[in-house]
């Protein structure tokens, strides 16, 4: 399957002219489909923002129509403007799913994955190019399938982006349609993932030993093996609840279901817990496969502009090995209320307090790097500094959750929203953006405005914080998640809702804020500050490629003589020096 | 800390579990003020403008990894001390039902179904055919053995204070989760298993009235997952009564069965 | 839907806003209000005069000892049990004292004359004090049914039809009015409310207009059709269906006076 990789980067001065087809829609090249992830993604960010900022008129204003596009919604979704509930249960189900395996995923692994990883290993291209080109249309299609979903007669799934059986069985809504796309969602990242990890065992360049590859490469290679080995059993249990819909199975419907009064007419025998596991099983690693790469772009974004070697870079490497073995043995500590025993429990909380080690030593070695440092504030570094204290907040409020007893009053509730959240948005979201900031002159050529990068990180900062902090005291009240009206109809709820308006407002200002991203994206493209191949100073291989690199990526036949962050060291002239080097034959 | 955040704990084990979370957060408070002191310091100090020669070495102290054994230990203690010892309460030391109310709660899209034994303490059996949502949600069939005397009721649940409640929860079709924010309890209701909870309230209906100076104060059963596109209304209510108000009550529903015919359609 | 921006900017979100909600909306139109499925294709334009001037009237009575029914459990959402001041009794069996049964549903079962029809006055089901009223009601395919939510409640409007496309619709408090059409003929199903257990109402959907439901004294009428030799069936929701025939002359009422009793 695998294309001959060119042995010498030089054959590609003289490769034959492509159609435009070829060289931009059904490319091979892992720089394009790094591209078109990285675009994909971001539209489905933004798709999905705009899912939440819906969403948010409902939670901050029930049962009032919504403004200027109510009435343009349709009467199945807001009659009169004011939004039905099972659009608002539609939107919720979409934007979960959508950010995490549609926004962030493809822009994180697909995106900087496919892009940043293979120029840092000093690699002509990923292992098989051909694989790589049929995940990115995977993802197309299964992009395709759920955006398609919002069509249908009874619209998209609206059972949580967790489906649940049996609502997720029973469900009159467009289930079928999610549970199709996700099957060619998850296809996707296992070919993506087998193509990584070739390519990071084959196709590092002479000298770029494992303790010599940069972080970032060390966390795509461990997300990898989390999608490779945790999204297995969810396509199966995606299957089986597939052929529970259509085929009248019973997979995950037990015996004597009574829906609206009615025996339910199936075999039943199936188990409902059985999906749980299967999805969690998955759904945990997965949220390590969100934060990974996040913490990978980090680690460069940090050291790079901290001009100094990343502290504890050994000590970080085994954390993240040992912090993805871990994830596979967490998943339940999401199940503590279905009914679980204390054997069980006592396991899983173990567990999720061991792996809370590894993140810690992580993120203290982050904060310990900047220490001696000659800071640097430009938009990448102020993005990944952006993201240190909000992952922060969102690790440690992990932990009331991660112990079973104090999950109790905190299971379900919008504490459980504003932890995750603060990991994937203030958190991935802003690492995502520090490594937009950081690879656009690699991709483009040009550097991106630092004026309007700052004016897009600080509003971003305040609003995000606007948005979710509010719901960890929502939480601490025992507000539940997933409720239509934000919890009006309950009175103990009740007593918080008034924070509902001022999260809204900030979610609505917070996409305000990144207009000047959206600005500043696309004038870039053409307007930027030329960069040459290294506007960063900095030491990793990827920097000793042209701007944009070529089909092939180097014009040299490089070796890698040393660590990946020998930032000001003691004696050097200059504050780097280059992992690689010209090879010398 | 948080009390204030909190709904009214009224529940025996309420308390503890309060204190837990308490004592998690100054944990997570700790650690944040420290990691914040520290980036905020050095964020200033390393700036580029004041120390524009970079250290290529670093931190060579150990604290780091003390701090970390610290966080561990912390983790540890919470884990041995509190958690685990606090959820073997709940799930193994379930009292026995001669020392308790025992009630099932039967879920189902979008109500709860509140099922008493009766007189006898025991209860009848269940006949999915005989459900009826307006005459018998739960399916009881007043033909066997020890269903004649069965009470239920709709989205109702009393019981008295003080004296240990075991509710065994179950549901009709999908999941529900039964939340009680004021006893701190919360357990997923799964179709096809029956699963127990139980606690012990301590203050009545009344009490807590009085001591929140709110007339209307309900403790409310709320639905914490999501089961359907009215999942954010259904919502049910407790009271709880001084033991004799509970036979009171008892009484009260038990008088509606004599002479009435509530399985006359049972055909 | 935003908070105010900054005047340079607003022109700016406007676009992105509607922009990538008109994705969404586009369907909006497009799609079929409810899972009712589309409306039947209207056929010609139907006549305005009935096809007959002869009727089918009568009185449906129950046969049987009345059960006495313990009132509904409104107290479990105190909105519905605040709408009435004394107890609410299930409907199941709405019998008067001449034994008149409402809530049958009689139409004609067999020989129905060939269409176009004039149209049937489409079907109104309003939610008050949490009771649907009315409770049984006959409509035609292609035609509109109409559900009011005149409480200040949160209602979902379920049905459990199974040849057409079954639906659920919560209406919130603020929603006042849904709309919902079937594509096929079925016998009477339910149509209930989750919120609220008790609550139901049976529709049954016929492809002609001759149905009628009984009233509270149990009387029914039938009107505009041609002289003719029919079976008409009469439908309730516990007590089961029953038939009987019925011959018709020009410009002439038929009564047909049916009688439940208790199965044994």
């Amino acid at each position: 399957m695998a294309e001959p990789v060119h042995a010498s980067p030089a054959h590609d001065e003289h490769h034959h002219e492509q159609s435009f087809w070829r060289k931009y829609i059904f490319s091979t090249d892992h720089k394009v489909i790094g591209v078109q992830y990285s675009v994909t993604g971001l539209a489905f960010l933004f798709f999905g923002f705009v899912l939440m900022m819906l969403m948010r008129w409902n939670l901050a204003y029930p049962n009032e129509p919504i403004p200027l596009i109510g009435s343009l919604l349709g009467d199945n979704r807001a009659p009169g403007g004011i939004m039905l509930p099972d659009f608002y249960n539609e939107l919720g189900a979409m934007h979960g799913t959508i950010m995490v395996f549609l926004g962030v995923v493809p822009l994180a692994v697909g995106g900087f994955g496919n892009f940043v990883m293979p120029l840092q290993l000093g690699a002509p291209d990923m292992a098989f190019p051909r694989i790589n080109m049929i995940s990115y249309w995977c993802l197309f299609m299964g992009g395709v399938t759920m955006f398609a979903s919002f069509f249908l007669p009874n619209g998209a799934a609206g059972n949580g982006w967790t489906s649940y059986s049996p609502l997720a069985d029973i469900a009159l809504n467009g289930q079928t349609a999610w549970l199709i796309g996700m099957i060619f969602l998850i296809t996707s990242s296992l070919l993506g993932a087998i193509n990584f990890i070739t390519t990071a065992i084959q196709l590092r360049a002479p000298g770029m030993t494992w303790m010599r590859l940069p972080f970032f490469c060390w966390a795509q290679i461990v997300t990898a093996f989390l999608l490779l080995l945790a999204f297995p059993p969810l396509e199966a249990a995606g299957v089986l609840q597939l052929m529970d819909r259509v085929a009248n199975t019973s997979f995950f419907i037990p015996e004597g279901l009574v829906v609206g009064g009615e025996v339910l007419d199936r075999s039943g025998g199936g188990s409902p817990l059985l999906w749980q596991h299967l999805f969690w099983f998955l759904a945990h690693p997965e949220v390590y496969v969100l934060i990974l790469p996040a913490m990978g772009i980090v680690a460069e974004v940090i050291a790079n502009n901290s001009r100094k070697p990343l502290w504890g870079y050994r000590s970080m490497v085994y954390s993240l090995i040992f912090l993805g073995f871990m994830s596979f043995i967490v998943w339940a500590h999401h199940m503590f209320i279905t009914g679980m025993g204390s054997v069980m429990s006592t396991f899983f909380q173990t567990t999720t307090m061991i792996i809370s080690i590894p993140s810690v030593i992580i993120l203290s070695a982050l904060f310990i790097s900047l220490w001696g440092g000659s800071i640097r504030y430009n938009t990448p570094m102020l993005f990944a500094l952006g993201f240190l204290p909000m992952f922060g907040i969102g690790g440690l409020t992990g932990l009331p959750l991660g112990l079973s007893a104090a999950d109790i009053p905190l299971h379900d509730t919008y504490y459980v929203i504003g932890h995750f959240h603060y990991v994937v948005a203030p958190g991935t979201l802003f690492a995502l953006f520090a490594g937009v900031y950081y690879w656009f002159p690699k991709v483009t050529g040009r550097k991106m405005n630092e004026f309007l990068g700052k004016l897009h990180f600080w509003p971003s900062l305040v609003f995000m914080n606007g948005v979710f902090f509010p719901m960890m005291i929502q939480g601490l009240n025992g507000v539940s998640r997933r409720l239509a009206d934000g919890g009006i109809s309950y009175d103990f709820a009740g007593e918080v809702a008034g924070l509902n308006r001022m999260m809204s407002v900030s979610a609505w200002c917070l996409a305000l804020a990144q207009i000047p991203f959206i600005i500043n994206f696309f004038m870039s493209i053409r307007n930027g500050e030329k960069a040459g191949r290294n506007p960063w100073n900095s030491t990793t291989v990827e920097w000793l490629a042209p701007s944009p690199a070529p089909h092939g990526n180097f014009d040299q036949p490089i070796e890698v003589v040393r660590g990946p962050y020998e930032y000001s060291v003691p004696g050097s002239d200059k504050d780097y020096v280059p992992q690689a080097e010209p090879a010398s034959t | 800390m948080m009390d204030a955040m909190f709904p009214a704990a009224a529940s025996e084990h309420a308390g503890r579990i309060d204190n837990m979370i308490d004592a998690v957060h100054y944990l997570m408070l700790a650690l944040f003020i420290v990691w914040g002191v520290f980036f905020v310091y050095v964020l200033m100090r390393f700036r580029a403008s004041r120390n524009p020669k970079a250290d290529y070495v670093g931190v060579k102290s150990k604290m780091s990894t003390y701090g970390e054994v610290a966080v561990a230990i912390a983790e540890g203690i919470l884990l041995l001390g509190f958690s685990i010892p606090m959820w073997a309460e709940r799930v193994d030391e379930v009292p026995p039902d001669s020392e308790s109310t025992v009630v099932r709660v039967v879920a189902q899209q979008f109500a709860w179904n509140v099922w008493y034994p009766g007189a006898d303490g025991e209860f009848g059996a269940q006949d999915l055919s005989l459900i009826d949502e307006a005459t018998n949600p739960i399916g009881l069939d007043r033909d066997s053995e020890a269903g004649a005397d069965d009470i239920w009721t709709v989205n109702q649940l009393h019981l008295p204070v003080d004296k240990a409640a075991i509710i065994h929860l179950s549901s009709k079709d999908v999941i529900h989760s039964f939340n009680l924010p004021n006893m701190r309890i919360k357990q997923d209701t799964i179709p096809g298993i029956s699963i127990p909870v139980w606690f012990v309230p301590t203050k009545t209906t009344a009490q807590i009235r009085e001591e929140t100076g709110n007339p209307d104060y309900v403790y409310e059963i709320a639905c914490a997952q999501l089961c359907g596109n009215s999942h954010y209304s259904m919502r049910g209510f407790l009271t709880v009564h001084t033991e004799e108000e509970f036979q009171a009550w008892l009484d009260e529903e038990a008088s509606y069965l004599t002479g009435s015919d509530d399985d006359f359609f049972d055909f | 839907m935003t908070s105010p921006p900054t005047p340079s900017l607003r022109p700016v979100l406007a676009a992105v806003l509607v922009l990538s909600s008109l994705s969404l909306a586009g369907c909006g139109d497009g799609a079929s209000d409810g899972a009712g499925g589309d409306a039947a294709p209207a056929a010609e334009s139907p006549p305005a005069e009935p096809l007959g001037t002869s009727a089918i009237a009568g009185v449906v009575r129950f046969d049987g000892e009345v059960p006495e029914l313990r009132p509904l459990n409104m107290d479990a959402d105190p909105a519905c049990a605040a709408k009435h001041t004394e107890p609410v009794y299930p409907e199941i069996l709405a019998v008067d004292d001449q034994a008149g049964l409402a809530n049958v549903l009689v139409y004609v079962a067999d020989n129905v004359p060939q269409g176009p029809y004039p149209p049937a006055e489409p079907p109104v089901i309003d939610q008050q004090g949490c009771r649907y009223t009315p409770r049984v009601a006959g409509i035609m395919v292609g035609q509109e049914l109409k559900v009011l939510n005149s409480d200040e409640l949160l209602h979902n409007v379920h049905s459990l039809s199974e040849v057409n496309r079954p639906f659920n619709r919560a209406m919130p408090a603020a929603i006042k009015q849904a709309t919902f059409s079937f594509t096929d003929e079925e016998p009477a199903f339910r149509i209930k409310c989750d919120v609220h257990p008790w609550m139901s109402s049976y529709v049954g959907v016929f492809s002609h207009p001759y149905f009628a439901v009984s009233g509270p004294d149990g009387s029914f009428e039938i009107p505009g059709l041609p002289a003719g030799t029919y079976t008409i069936e009469a439908w309730h929701e516990r007590l089961g269906t029953m038939r009987s025939g019925v011959t018709l002359l020009d410009g002439l009422t038929a009564t047909v006076d049916l009688t439940f009793s208790l199965p044994e």
